[in-house]
Formats: C-alpha cells, structure tokens, sequence
C-alpha cells in the first residue's frame, strides 16, 4: 500500500535497496551499452563479446560479494523496493549460479563464433536482457513482479531461438516458441488475477498466510485457490517444460543455436525451478507456522505438492522415453531437459527445506553438465556440419578432448557415482525419501506412500535413462568414423562429408586450444563437485534455510532440515 | 445491481473466447490477437477485483499488462512479417519441418475454402476527360 510514510520509507530505503539490486543495475547497465555500441563506428565494427565478458564478470563478482556480506549479517531476508523484490540467501545463490550460467554461454559463443560481428551487439544484449528477467524471477516477491520477470526471460529468449535469420529451422523454432509463450503467459496471468484478486494482495507472504488459511479452512481443496494455483503452475510449466506444456522444447532446441539452445536449458530451467520453490516453499512456511492441528504441515504437500510432484513423475517418464528414438543429437538432449525438469519437480514437490538444498545443488551439476554437453554439440556442428547421431561415430580418434568430455557429461547426465550429476540426484531422491519416511511418520501413511512412490519412479527412470546415453557413448567410442553424415531429418545446413584426416594431427579446426580447455575445466569441476559435496552443499543449505518456517513446528518437517 | 460478479464472467468469457480462438486458428495473426484477447479478459479481472477491494493494487497490474502485452506484440508481429517474408503465407501449418522423426507432416484432409479475390481498384483516368463509366462503376453508385 503506498501510503506518503510508505513512500518516505522507500526513499530513505533507496541507497540500501540499490546496493542490493546492484549486480542487476550492472547487467542493465551492459544492455543499455551494448544497445548504444551501434552508434559508434568504432565499437559497431568490433565483436562485443569481450563487453559481454566483462560486464557478467563484473556482475558475478557483485554478487559473490553480496553472497558473502549476506552470510555475514544476520537480517537472513531483506525484502526491499518495498517489497517488490527480496534479497535472501536463495535468491543469491540462484542468481549467482545465472549469472555463472551466462558467463560460460557467453564464453562457448566466443569459442564457436555464432553471432558473428555484425550480430554481436544484438545478441548479448538479447542474451544479457534475458539473463536479467530470469534474475528478477529468484528474486521476486509479488505476483506483479513474477509475470513481469517471466515475460522479461521469455521475451529475449524468442528473439535468441530465431536468431539464426538465414534458417528456416531456427525461424520455425522461434514462431513455436512465441506462440506457445504468449498461449502460456495469457494462461498464467489469468491464474495470477484470481489469486491476487480474491485476497486483494500480490505481496507472496501475505499471499501465502492468507491462503494458508484459506486452504486450512477448506480442508486443502478449495475450488478457485486450486484453479488459480494450477494455472500460474501452466505458467510456470512451460518455462520449465514440464509434461504436459513441454511439446515447444524439442522443437525450439532442435532449430536454435547449439549455444541457445544450452543457455536456455540451463538459465531458464534453473530460473523457473527457483521461482517454482520459491511460490511452494513460502505457501509451505506459511501454512506450517499458522497451523495448530499436527497435520497442518502436511496439507501443503498433500494437495499441492502431490500435484506437482505426479506432474514431475510424468514429465520424467515422458522425457526419458521419448529420447529413445532421438537421432538428432539436440533433439535428444532436449527430452533429457524435460526429463531433468522432472527431476527437479520431484525434489520441489515434497516441500522441505532439505528437498530445496538438494533441487539447488542439482541446478549446479546441471549447468555444468548440461552447457557442456550443448557445447560438444555445437562445436561438432562447427567441424562436420552436423547435429545427428551419425557425426559422432568415432569421435573418440577424430577428437579425443571432445569425445571423452562428452562422455563425461553424458555419464554425469545419467548419474554415474563419481560425478556431479550422482551428487544431485542421489540427494534428491534421498530428500524425497525422507520426506516420505516423515510422512508415514507424522499419521500420513497415505502421504508416504505417494513420496516413496515417487522416488521410485525417479530411481527407475534413472536406469531407463542409461539406454540413449549409453548409445551416444558408443557411438563415439566404439563405432567406426562413418564416411560420410548426411540425413535429410539433421539439423544441419549442408552436411558435409566427415573426412577421416580430422585426426589428432588435425585437430586445429576440430577442437581448438581454447574449447578444449573450456571442455575440460567444465569436467573437472563436474569431477570436483561430484566427489567434494561441502563446500557447495554448504552454500545451498544456507540458500535453502530461507523457507525454514521462522517459528519451528516439532515434527519430522524441522528434523529433515536438521539431518543435513 | 451489477455485482464484481458480473464482471468477472465478462472476463471469464472474454478469457475463454481468447483461449479457444488462440488453440483453434491457424493464421498467425489471428492467433496472436486471441493471446491479447486473453490479456484483456485478465485485465478486466484485475480493475474489477480493483474496485472491489478499494485499492489501487488491480489498476497497476493492469497498467503493467498493457506495457508487457505491447512488447510481446513488438517482438511477434516482427517475427510474424519476417515469416511472411518468407513463406509468403500467414498459415502456421506451414511451418512443420522441425517434427518427430518418422512422424508424416499434417496435410488438410479437405481444403480451405478459396478464398474471394478482392474486387480491383477503380482506374481513375487523366485529369481533364471525363472517363467513361464501366459497368463496374455504375453498379457502386
């Protein structure tokens, strides 16, 4: 409510508000100059990726500073631009991870050289743009603010899906994309006018208490709070493709840039999994610190949250078994996107702190995996030309650096032990287990059974997954170099036949130096996370002891949070 | 007495219209102006919850809605005219190349109907002579 002593308020709050925002004001800052580049001759000449570099450097390195002055202080979330946006430790651990996530999208363009010079200066601003709206959307904290970081992520991110203007490919892949977001938008924000018309507030806690009290009152089915929440989750699903809004995914990633393609499965997805927490986990704190009946702390997730963790269970499902068939090499790590989303469904859907801790360090190992899968793709699409599962037959003697990093992410993607990518699926399905054994615990035999449920269904789907991995690995592995990769279905523009001589000697135009240094610190830090938890789970229990409910309720809700 | 009721089903209509137009067209256009039609139902959620609740809170969203609605507008239509560039056509069926592998592309079992050529310009003649009336002519007078 703005009243003038509101108003007073902000302005005396502005100086500490922007310091806040300040990693924010730098990426604005670097759009608004990458925009004027044009208008000097010199800078509109030049490939602005080196801006692009340095303004996310500057930017990540404000908000490692900002992560560490939060732990420091003890205020643990400042709401701030009264109220429109909050600082917490959540929103800057994900923020920081977006911010990593673009930095490294940013570097493997410069690597493969995608927008050439002329395009630059759109592109990383377009890139830069969506980096901010989806940094907005781990930060938001009123509805008004969710639909306008939403729109602020997907807007950029249309204009980047068709960036390539001299393909049909990439122009299909950005009309599907605008239409299923504008479909999408209108959907949600429907969702949203009921939700924030019917308490007369957008501001989340208020929100949250309120419909904590609503839904209490009503036995957790009230009709209009269930259809307003499932259509923000419409929303909300086609940012993260979950099943079944996901039908934009394959598509999109099929016809854009390589690069594009990884920056939006990472960035977007992480940005969408953080405001998807965000919404639950407040709903949950709110509801388990009103409640005085013992269930109350299990109605949340009995209703909600099992909607959106059989969701999560389709998604999983649908995506693994839907790479099977895939030839096409981005298509296929498209269904492995959806089937993650799933993943990560699961691990939000249960509602404990613990569970979010588990779902951020999972976004972790996904950038790290996942961009470097996207970018094995899009530098093999630099050297034959192809995108398909035939340009990968043998990579193993053409490209040793790029077949074995790939394996690697591969391996890390399916959840092989020594890797990051086991870390996080091995804490996730144990929160989830957790939270079922709470459960059954606390009299919701009924509710434990559905978490346990769930987690097999994550733990199945890890094993169906091994299949298509396994079959890109032996492909490049074992197979011999085929002579030559053309397909009408393939991405590619023109194939070109793969010449044998692409060998070691050869590996100039095959790998460069610089992308097989990128390559391979990707991987060893996939290694180091995989096998050094601490350090980042430390980080992400701090992240995720925003939603622990301020006043604690007895129960196994408060003993998942402490096991960790 | 006209209730918040009654204007909620105004927008729970206008909304539905929007969405079935958006999930049954086939012209890009047509589409695109059935997502805002979907807005503007939202829109006349958010002033009536507005006038309802005594504040300002529904008026400002939809202030931000006409904004953000303007921008997707921007970056679609410009998307929608580079199609047309090259497609020469607004149908979005013809737009299926990106598809599952093995899975045929979708053709009309029966076709459009044809579609009513758009009567001529009048040719105006030369200043100074009076033109001869056509048959044409006659007939919009």
């Amino acid at each position: 409510m703005l009243t003038p002593s509101n108003i007073d308020a902000l302005q005396t709050a502005l100086g500490s508000d922007l310091l806040l925002f300040l990693p924010e004001l730098v990426v604005a800052g670097g759009v608004v100059f990458l925009l004027l580049c044009r208008l000097v001759k010199a800078l509109d000449r030049s490939h602005l990726g080196g801006v692009a570099v340095a303004v996310l450097g500057v930017a990540l390195l404000v908000a490692v500073v900002g992560v560490r002055e939060a732990a420091g202080s003890a205020a643990v979330s400042t709401p701030y631009f009264a109220g429109m946006l909050i600082s917490d430790p959540f929103s800057a651990f994900v923020r920081t991870l977006l911010l990593a996530a673009a930095l490294l999208t940013v570097l493997l363009t410069l690597l493969t050289g995608i927008p050439d010079r002329d395009d630059s200066g759109d592109f990383y601003a377009l890139l830069l743009g969506g980096t901010l709206g989806m940094m907005l959307m781990t930060a938001a904290n009123h509805l008004m603010l969710v639909f306008i970081a939403v729109e602020m992520a997907s807007l950029p991110s249309y204009a980047l899906a068709g960036f390539l203007k001299g393909r049909r490919q990439g122009s299909e892949a950005a009309l599907k994309y605008v239409v299923f977001g504008a479909g999408a938008s209108g959907v949600m924000l429907y969702g949203i006018s009921l939700l924030a018309g019917t308490f007369g507030t957008g501001y989340l806690p208020n929100l949250a208490s309120a419909v904590a009290a609503r839904m209490g009152a009503a036995g957790g089915f009230d009709p209009l709070l269930l259809t307003g929440l499932t259509l923000v989750f419409v929303g909300l699903g086609f940012k993260l493709a979950a099943v079944p809004f996901h039908f934009w995914c394959p598509d999109v990633f099929e016809g854009a840039a390589a690069e594009v393609a990884g920056f939006l499965s990472v960035a977007s997805k992480a940005a969408a999994v953080a405001l998807t927490a965000r919404l639950l986990l407040t709903l949950q704190a709110a509801g388990s610190t009103m409640g005085a009946s013992p269930a109350s702390p299990w109605l949340l997730p009995g209703t909600v949250g099992l909607g959106v963790g059989i969701a999560g269970a389709v998604t999983v499902t649908f995506g693994n078994l839907a790479a099977f068939g895939q030839t096409n090499l981005k298509r296929l790590l498209a269904y492995s996107t959806i089937a993650h989303a799933g993943y990560m469904l699961l691990g939000v859907a249960v509602l404990t702190p613990a569970a979010a801790s588990a779902v951020l360090y999972y976004l972790v190992a996904y950038l790290l995996m996942n961009l470097g899968a996207f970018a094995v793709v899009a530098l093999v699409r630099n050297a034959t030309g192809a995108e398909d599962l035939a340009a990968y037959r043998g990579l193993v003697w053409r490209s040793p650096v790029l077949a074995v990093t790939m394996a690697l992410f591969l391996f890390s993607l399916l959840g092989f032990p020594p890797l990051a990518g086991f870390a996080g699926k091995f804490q996730v399905f144990a929160a989830v287990y957790d939270a079922g054994k709470g459960a059954s615990g606390a009299g919701r035999p009924d509710l434990g059974t559905a978490f346990y449920a769930l987690f097999a269904v994550g733990a199945v789907n890890t094993a169906i997954s091994a299949y298509y991995y396994l079959r890109v690995v032996r492909a490049m592995i074992l197979d011999a170099p085929g002579s030559t990769v053309s397909s009408p279905k393939s991405g590619a523009v023109d194939p070109v036949p793969v010449s044998p001589d692409l060998g070691p000697a050869n590996s100039g135009p095959a790998t460069p130096y610089a992308a097989s240094v990128y390559l391979t610190v990707l991987a060893a830090l996939l290694v180091a996370a995989g096998v050094v938890w601490n350090p980042i789970t430390a980080a992400t229990d701090r992240a995720a002891a925003a939603f622990v409910p301020a006043v604690r309720v007895p129960g196994p809700n408060a003993g998942g949070a402490a096991q960790r | 007495m006209i209730t918040v009721w009654h204007y909620l089903v105004v927008a729970a209509v206008l909304f539905g219209i929007g969405l079935v137009g958006f999930l049954t067209r086939r012209n890009m256009i047509t589409m695109f102006l059935c997502a805002e039609m979907m807005l503007q139902g939202v829109a006349i959620n958010f002033a009536a919850f507005a006038r309802y609740h005594g504040n300002l809170h529904g008026q400002v969203f939809v202030l931000f809605i006409v904004a953000v609605a303007a921008c997707e507008a921007g970056i679609a239509l410009a998307l929608f005219l580079m199609l047309y560039r090259r497609a020469k056509t607004l149908d979005v069926s013809s737009w299926q190349e990106l598809r599952e592998v093995g899975v045929p592309p979708t053709v009309d079992t029966e076709s459009l109907p044809p579609v009513p050529a758009e009567p001529a310009d009048p040719q105006l003649s030369p200043a100074g002579r009076k033109p001869a009336p056509t048959a044409e002519e006659t007939v919009r007078v």
